[in-house]
């Protein structure tokens, strides 16, 4: 194995391919994210609900979600589910977004749940006991702190989700690691396309590790607004500011 | 019925690695030469080779019913063995992993319908061809497509690094995003069935297996007289010329007898 001899103007050529591919990695991560977001909301808010024909609804969506892989999800979607509901497919891009959407809302779903249940009771039967109806209590007590602690695992999901749209490939979507794999099969050569590919990825999480870091530092308790948008710097003068 | 099967292999599995082991810590072996793999055993007295394959492409290498790799390809190689006098076992790779492990010397040879071509004979060596087989377009029943020049503005659904894939590439541009390019040829027509592609491009025989087991779908196949004619071989490691040969052996001795023409339908030249 001659891990020296490697040849990347191959790649290079290919170029066009891996750029599309990042771009559409990019779109299936945000797209799908936003949506898994909305829709874990209400499905996680279901799990929360004492009726029992939101409850279970909901209990059953996440069991099955989680339940099965996502490849699986992935291919019923865009071989069985869209073409017998349309008449015909959307195209890859389509089909991802929903298998990636439906997929992490199961996820969400029971991270916001957990992070509802994880503030303690005393909140809420203090919030009670100053006269607050139950839905002000959820909206200004409860909400806000449980907010803040989905953050984490929220990030953490981001993450897995943009990793996980790689199946999108088996779908023929054009997507990065689509882009590795025609080059290696184009080329023969197995290391140069896989590792671009790798890189790529680590470069995308990366960027959203970065924007997750910031949120999660914006929304900590020991968050100081930084001096230069402090608009009132009570009489201290700020160096350079 | 898995199981056994499972269990047959890993202990087989349990027993390769064991003895991969024992040679890699035994002294300096006698003939000094590692340079193919430790996948050749002596099987009572016969020269074993272990046979990678991609059984997802029938009718020339695929899964029957109880999950052995059967097919075109299969019987062919069986056949090339029994005149060169050799053992063989198979082993489904999937088409991407395949040549690396040609290359490790995981497997001693390839069958997969892979086509011998110029990009490929620098990295690996090929036998004489045992096999011609052509491209075919496969379009809608009411589609108006009589060429290949006909898909230059269309999409085309192909199956990943295959033969027809190359051949989009070239008429699409390598880089192209019309280019649907699927797990399997299955999946690939089901992209066009769908309307995610106007028309299909694969190896002849796929494509008239495929029409055979699906009657019901409405597509028909236009030939093009532009694809060049291509010729499988059966791939080794560059530079392994004792397989090679006995490969060559074989196949001339199963083109001489008729055996081949009985497994094909065809002579090859």
């Amino acid at each position: 194995m001659d891990f020296l001899d490697f040849r990347f103007d191959a790649i290079w050529s290919y170029r066009e391919l891996f750029i599309r591919g990042l771009w559409i990695t990019l779109g299936l991560t945000v797209v799908g994210y936003a949506g898994g977001i909305i829709l874990g909301l209400f499905v996680g808010l279901g799990k929360l609900s004492k009726r029992k024909w939101v409850y279970y609804p909901a209990k059953y969506y996440v069991d099955f979600f989680r339940g099965t892989p996502l490849l699986v999800q992935l291919l019923l979607i865009h071989t069985a589910l869209i073409p017998s509901i349309v008449g015909h497919s959307l195209g890859f891009f389509v089909s991802g977004v929903v298998a990636l959407m439906l997929n992490s809302a199961a996820y969400n779903a029971e991270i916001i749940r957990a992070g509802i249940n994880s503030i303690e009771t005393g909140q809420m039967e203090a919030a009670r006991s100053l006269g607050m109806p139950h839905k002000t209590a959820m909206r200004l007590i409860i909400l806000p702190q449980a907010l803040r602690r989905m953050i984490p695992p929220f990030g953490n999901e981001l993450i897995a989700l943009m990793k996980d749209s790689s199946l999108v490939s088996m779908i023929a979507g054009s997507e990065l690691l689509y882009a590795g794999k025609v080059v290696a099969g184009a080329t023969l050569r197995p290391w140069e396309p896989y590792l671009t590919v790798a890189v790529l990825y680590l470069l995308l999480t990366f960027i959203f590790g970065k924007l997750i870091s910031y949120v999660e530092k914006r929304f900590s308790n020991s968050y100081v607004p930084s001096p230069r948008k402090q608009r009132l710097s009570f009489g201290r003068t700020q160096a350079g500011g | 019925m898995l199981g056994v099967n499972k269990m047959k292999w890993l202990v087989r599995f349990a027993v390769l690695v064991i003895a991969v082991i024992l040679v890699g810590c035994g002294t300096v072996s006698k003939n000094g030469s590692s340079s193919d793999g430790n996948s050749e055993a002596e099987a009572g007295g016969k020269k074993k080779l272990i046979v990678g394959t991609d059984a997802t492409y029938a009718p020339m290498e695929y899964m029957d019913e109880k999950g052995n790799i059967v097919g075109i390809d299969i019987d062919i190689v069986k056949a090339v063995a029994e005149a060169a006098g050799v053992e063989v076992e198979f082993r489904n790779y999937g088409w991407e992993p395949l040549f690396p492990a040609v290359n490790s010397g995981e497997v001693d040879l390839a069958v997969s319908s892979i086509t011998i071509d110029e990009d490929r004979k620098q990295s690996f060596d090929f036998s004489d061809p045992y096999y011609i087989a052509n491209q075919l377009i496969l379009v809608p029943q009411d589609s108006d497509v009589e060429s290949f020049e006909d898909l230059k503005d269309k999409r085309i659904s192909v199956q990943i690094n295959t033969t027809g894939h190359m051949v989009v590439k070239d008429l699409l541009g390598n880089t192209s995003s019309k280019i649907v390019a699927a797990e399997t040829m299955p999946l690939a027509i089901g992209e066009m069935l769908n309307g995610n592609a106007d028309a299909s491009v694969g190896d002849n025989v796929v494509l008239i297996d495929y029409q055979k087991n699906n009657p019901k779908v409405k597509l028909k196949t236009v030939e093009d007289d532009s694809f060049e004619k291509e010729y499988y071989g059966l791939m080794v490691k560059k530079g392994n010329k004792e397989v090679l040969e006995i490969l060559n052996d074989g196949i001339k001795k199963i083109k001489e007898n008729g055996k081949l023409k009985e497994i094909t339908g065809f002579d090859v030249e």
